[in-house]
């Protein structure tokens, strides 16, 4: 069981009162994250893998830590967690180091994000390289049989959202794996949205390439992780190389390192990613099946509630067993964005509002041109929360709409 | 004959939006018959409109049947001088649509009233149901005009935000309609009081 009330005491941007339900977007941090942070420019400000003095020392070792409790999240070894700046330079690293030939193929889907959309459409158009789309039933289901059809041996590459970051839907991504793994492609996942919120394993997954941010699961902005399978980092090139990355250089030639330090080029974000390591800490403290237990009876209250609004379309599966904490609807005769401004005027609730990223989806599946509502929970979220988000949204709905 | 003074005050409304010496010479060369056979209640709208790039010079009968020389408007609206930048932020609330602006005016920065700078509650009581368009929301402190492509909402603490599908000039026209509108309906209600 999740205590609440002590996580919640955690979370300073709480103390006002006001009601955050945007944790997709980004998610708060708590106190200890933050004194992590802070104790390294306190105490140990140096730069890391160079100078051998006692600071310089302290740094690398909270640095190469967290690395360590970042994988032990993930349940991968440390060598094969990269710091990166977030989930998007993750994918753009995977895009650009798997140097693709044309004629090759990847396959990706209609729910993802941008950030695992346009990069494909950047190669296609750049390289040639062919581009499947799976598409998704209207709510946003895609089930293993879906994916047969569009993988074949010319396949490269798989790029699957583990959870929608509009839909909370996700997609059956152990199977995809094994699917894609039968023709011998690789599989890409964008955890951005499921790694924060539920236990990932990456074993049991037998993904190839897994990539987060670190401020979406209570870490600092500006950090994020990939995981690369430690016998494919041979194949991946780094997105840019230079200080930090080399094992030897001459006037005519450089051999670039093995391990994550190959992918880190230059002074890392240091204090951001030891904060991400803290995330890590402070998120197995709590459990991740705490975690998503919590956050499953939130949306479930949540979905409940929207059921009996007048004039709310919810977008994604009525039933909360099938979709993360995320629940995206829209108001009828209102825009996304008044309904979100109405929200927090009246009420402080923070929700997002607008496409969330996914233009395709809200285009073609969706057919919400306007955008959506979206609101979503996180471990700090509490009943009363929702129940405030809901009574306001039904008066928004009587008087306004 | 139209008279000079109603254009005037109009072309002084327009001051803040359109550069006025300008769109006065061109106003020069209208057929100031305000017909409305070109679907705008006025010459001056008509122009106002095409310098905007809603309408068509040849939507104008005097101008198509050739009775009128069709004026070369090579005219972009200048930069919008807009009001001071205190208490006003424009806000572009989704990536995916950079075109969107959203503008939010602080009225007053600070009011403390239970009723808040704009009272709902007796706002509620002018305009009861006398606009379809406008919904007032007492609990929320709420008030709520739609318009064709955008909304503006005015909150009780003094905030009022202009969401509108185009760009700040057009945020700013928005507004000044929703103004007009509500001080019409105002008039009109204190019009039929006195007459009672």
């Amino acid at each position: 069981m999740l205590d609440i009330n002590n996580v919640r005491k955690d979370f300073p941007f709480l103390r006002s009162g006001r009601i955050y339900l945007d944790s997709t977007a980004t998610s708060l941090t708590p106190e200890p994250v933050l004194r992590k942070v802070l104790e390294y420019y306190h105490e140990y400000r140096a730069n890391v893998g160079r100078g051998i003095y006692n600071a310089a020392q302290a740094a690398t070792f909270a640095y190469e830590n967290a690395r360590a409790e970042v994988a032990k999240l993930i349940n991968a070894k440390p060598n094969e967690v990269i710091f990166v700046r977030n989930a998007t330079e993750a994918i753009n690293l995977i895009a650009n180091g798997l140097k693709f030939q044309e004629g090759e193929k990847i396959v990706t889907t209609i729910l993802e994000h941008h950030s695992n959309y346009i990069v494909w459409l950047r190669l296609k158009n750049a390289k040639k390289v062919g581009l499947s789309i799976v598409k998704s039933d209207k709510e946003g289901l895609l089930s293993p049989s879906d994916f047969i059809s569009h993988i074949d041996r010319r396949t490269r590459l798989v790029a699957v959202t583990q959870t929608s970051n509009v839909l909370g839907v996700r997609p059956p991504v152990k199977d995809i794996v094994k699917l894609a793994h039968e023709e011998g492609s690789f599989v890409l996942v964008d955890g951005a949205q499921s790694v924060p919120h539920a236990k990932v394993d990456v074993k049991e997954l037998d993904c190839d390439f897994l990539a987060f941010s670190g401020h979406k699961m209570c870490g600092p902005t500006g950090v994020g992780a990939l995981y690369i399978k430690e016998d494919l980092q041979e194949l991946v090139e780094p997105l840019c190389i230079g200080g930090g990355s080399i094992e030897d250089v001459g006037i005519e030639y450089y051999r670039l390192r093995s391990g994550p330090g190959k992918y880190e080029a230059g002074t890392p974000p240091i204090a951001e990613a030891i904060g991400m390591g803290a995330a890590a800490v402070y998120l197995m403290n709590v459990g991740m099946g705490n975690i998503e237990e919590h956050e499953r009876k939130l949306t479930k209250r949540m979905l409940q509630g929207l059921a009996n609004i007048n004039g709310i379309v919810v977008y994604g599966p009525r039933d909360a067993e099938k979709r993360a904490g995320i629940v995206s609807f829209n108001l009828k005769g209102m825009n996304p964005h008044d309904v979100a401004v109405a929200l927090d005027t009246a009420s402080g609730v923070m929700v997002r509002s607008g496409h969330h990223c996914a233009l395709p989806l809200h285009k073609h599946v969706l057919n919400a041109p306007n955008g959506t509502v979206r609101a979503s929970v996180y471990l700090y979220n509490n009943n009363e929360d929702v129940d405030v988000f809901l009574e306001t949204l039904e008066e928004i709905s009587k008087t306004l709409a | 004959m139209y008279s000079w003074r109603p254009l005037r005050r109009s072309l002084k409304l327009l001051h803040e939006v359109l550069d006025m010496r300008t769109l006065y010479d061109y106003y020069k060369l209208f057929p100031h018959t305000d017909c409305g056979y070109c679907g705008n209640t006025s010459c001056l709208t008509m122009l106002r409109r095409y310098c905007l790039g809603n309408s068509d010079l040849n939507s104008c009968i005097y101008f198509k049947s050739g009775e009128r020389q069709t004026p070369k408007i090579s005219y972009s609206p200048p930069p919008l001088r807009l009001p001071p930048a205190e208490n006003i932020s424009y806000i572009r609330p989704c990536p995916s649509e950079p075109t969107k602006v959203t503008i939010e005016v602080n009225v007053l920065p600070k009011i403390h009233s239970p009723y808040g700078y704009f009272d709902m509650i007796t706002a509620d009581k002018i305009f009861d149901h006398q606009i379809s368009n406008l919904k007032i929301s007492p609990s929320l402190g709420i008030a709520r005009i739609e318009s064709e492509a955008g909304d503006v909402m005015i909150f009780s603490e003094g905030k009022v935000i202009i969401r509108r599908g185009a760009d700040e000039r057009r945020a700013f026209w928005e507004i000044g309609k929703a103004i007009r509108l509500l001080w019409a309906t105002v008039n009109r209600k204190i019009r039929a009081e006195s007459a009672q």
